[in-house]
């Protein structure tokens, strides 16, 4: 696996029994801020408003700043954190988002990322935060509430996008949906059908969430509730993202 | 578009769940296996599953406008069904605030889809029927309970099956299982005036005095018990206004051949070998002649009754307020049911064709559903009875 950026990290012996769980729990999230930070550099390059330029630069940041963070709550465990934008799964929502940038669709950009990518997030954290030992749990809690924070404003440009034509909108939400939720149902599922996701740092992780006071079927219960409960804020229809969400890959 | 009525409910068994989400995944794709139905449906925010359109056997006139049916002739009013998504395994006690909360975020999306009533279906009515205050705050939306509908057609199929069986009511002893509920209470007074003796069973003694001496201030012969074993008298007519935890709960304490109506949700009382003689039947049940339709095409899944275009009295009700313009919270709080509001839905719901289901049970119909109330024939209907899918 490849450091992106220097974290700077220390191997120390590990800690705790559960530390390898942690770390693999934190390597996802790593790469997913890692990830995060990307798109919004991306996002940057394609914004005419200087303002637009400089929120994204400064989104980037936060997250790069979310992934050090992650990083050095595995230093404390005692586990260097990997990441790796490079996996599979990650790499094929990194395309879908480039996907988006290639057409210069911001506002696709802003519901792969803000929409989809944020629900999985926010959820997934807020679900660790609360079983997550001392720091590495607040860590956990206060990211997701951050992500959350900057949810709200996408979603005013999401909300005012949409009113402009509800249908276009959620045909385009639909095949953004179609893309990227059936990667991250994917990485969401118990079990890994596909192989290896190419971040745990042995076997997968998900048997073992148990031990942590975890479930691969919980994190993905709260990701796709938090997903539909964003679509429900946007306006549009339940029964029609009911339907999106049921017909999702398991 | 607009939204004439909602309708909140909650799949009753798993099964029901599994279908609901197969028919949401569309033939091309496989059924999802009963374990990841049951890690995902508890995560699933409550919202609509689909639109229903139903019909009336009449014109409507509202305000100055008539609303026709093409079918019929008569009405029309459109609406949604909202799925609460309680989980089956999680109707007991213990779950009562989770529950209300989905009942609430479920009313909160019937508001903001416009509705002007709401009807809260089983389970939804009986954790609100004493909490409506807990209910977002609504606007233009009205809400009930549905369960003063529900009463007629549990009155009604009494009756019915007093006919068939060609038992005297006037010389019955009627036991009323879960009689301080909203609905066992409405059942109480309507049918008390009608029979020989009436024995009330609830858990609450005070609750079972306050209707004793109601019906009694009318000289009706009343026992009370939090015990069915305490009565003095063995009953030949039940009603089983709530579940039952085990229908053996019965043996032993009624006639062998009594009349029994599971009016309790969800229903769980079945003809067994224990009680071979017992005519058993599922009450609350109506059924729409003027035409009832669902997009997506849920019929079969969220009608599961061995009948066309049944559906349960307490849904109906808002449907027959709908129909007739009147936008009115009819049921609401617990206690209030009487004979004569019963007779005033009723009118309603007969007004536009909506009257009470052919009787059956968890092993089909029980009794010819040509010699129905309603004379309504399967051989018309265009929607066959193989929709029929057994009763969880």
């Amino acid at each position: 696996m490849e450091t992106l950026v220097g974290l700077n990290c220390s191997t120390v012996e590990c800690t705790s029994p559960n530390a390898p769980i942690w770390q693999d729990i934190l390597a996802q999230a790593v790469t997913g801020e890692l990830m995060a930070a990307m798109n919004y550099a991306s996002l940057s390059e394609i914004c005419d408003n200087p303002a637009e330029v400089a929120d994204a630069l400064e989104h980037a940041q936060i997250e790069r700043g979310h992934a050090a963070r992650f990083a050095a709550e595995g230093r404390k465990i005692g586990v260097d954190v990997p990441n790796n934008v490079d996996a599979k799964h990650w790499k094929r929502l990194r395309e879908a988002f480039l996907g988006c940038i290639t057409e210069r669709d911001f506002i696709g950009c802003l519901i792969v990322q803000e929409i989809m990518l944020e629900s999985f997030a926010v959820a997934s954290y807020a679900r660790v935060g609360k079983v997550a030992p001392g720091s590495l749990g607040t860590t956990f809690a206060s990211i997701a509430a951050e992500e959350e924070e900057h949810v709200d404003h996408a979603m005013a440009i999401l909300r005012a996008e949409r009113a402009l034509d509800p249908q276009r909108f959620d045909d385009k939400v639909y095949r953004l949906h179609l893309d990227v939720m059936t990667t991250l149902a994917k990485m969401l599922a118990k079990e890994c059908k596909d192989g290896h996701c190419e971040v745990c740092h042995a076997s997968c992780v998900k048997p073992a969430l148990f031990d942590v006071r975890l479930s691969a079927a919980e994190l993905r219960g709260a990701s796709l509730q938090q997903y539909l409960k964003t679509l429900d804020m946007l306006g549009i229809p339940g029964e029609l993202t009911l339907a999106w969400v049921a017909q999702l890959p398991v | 578009m607009d939204v004439d009525f909602a309708l909140i409910g909650h799949q009753e068994s798993w099964r029901a769940a599994a279908d609901l989400l197969a028919v949401l995944r569309g033939p091309e794709r496989t059924r999802l296996p009963d374990d990841e139905i049951r890690d995902i449906l508890p995560w699933i925010p409550p919202r609509a599953v689909c639109h229903v359109e139903i019909g009336s056997i009449f014109d409507t006139q509202i305000g100055d406008t008539t609303i026709g049916n093409t079918k019929t002739g008569g009405a029309k009013a459109r609406g949604l069904y909202i799925d609460s998504f309680i989980p089956p395994d999680r109707l007991e006690a213990a779950y009562v605030h989770e529950n209300i909360a989905r009942v609430r975020a479920a009313a909160a999306c019937a508001i903001k889809a416009g509705a002007k009533i709401v009807s809260l279906g089983g389970f939804s009515s009986i954790l609100i029927e004493g909490n409506f205050d807990q209910l977002p705050e609504r606007h233009a939306t009205v809400f009930t309970t549905g369960n003063t509908l529900t009463v007629g057609f549990i009155v009604r199929g009494i009756k019915k099956m007093c006919t068939l069986e060609g038992r005297n009511l006037r010389s019955s002893t009627l036991l009323i299982v879960g009689a301080t509920g909203d609905v066992g209470s409405g059942c109480a007074r309507c049918l008390a005036p009608l029979v020989k003796r009436v024995l009330l069973c609830a858990r609450n003694l005070d609750r079972l005095r306050k209707l004793a001496a109601e019906l009694e201030a009318h000289g009706v012969q009343v026992e009370v018990a939090t015990d069915r074993e305490q009565f003095s008298a063995e009953a030949d007519l039940v009603i089983c206004a709530a579940s039952l935890a085990s229908p053996s709960l019965l043996l032993g304490r009624i006639a062998a051949d009594a009349i029994v109506c599971d009016a309790g949700y969800p229903k769980n009382l079945s003809p067994s070998a224990q009680m071979p003689g017992a005519k058993i039947f599922f009450g609350g049940l109506g059924q729409i002649t003027g035409g009832l339709s669902f997009a997506p095409d849920f019929h079969g899944i969220l009608n599961r009754h061995p009948f066309p275009d049944v559906v349960h009295g307490c849904l109906l009700e808002g449907m027959a307020l709908a129909l007739d313009g009147r936008f009115e919270p009819f049921s609401q709080g617990r206690g209030f049911i009487t004979p004569e509001r019963v007779a005033e839905i009723e009118a309603i719901a007969a007004r536009h064709g909506i009257y009470l289901a052919p009787l059956y049970n968890a092993d089909g119909p029980v009794q010819d559903a040509i010699v129905c109330e309603t004379e309504w024939s399967l051989a018309e209907n265009p929607h066959p009875s193989e929709a029929w899918v057994g009763h969880p």
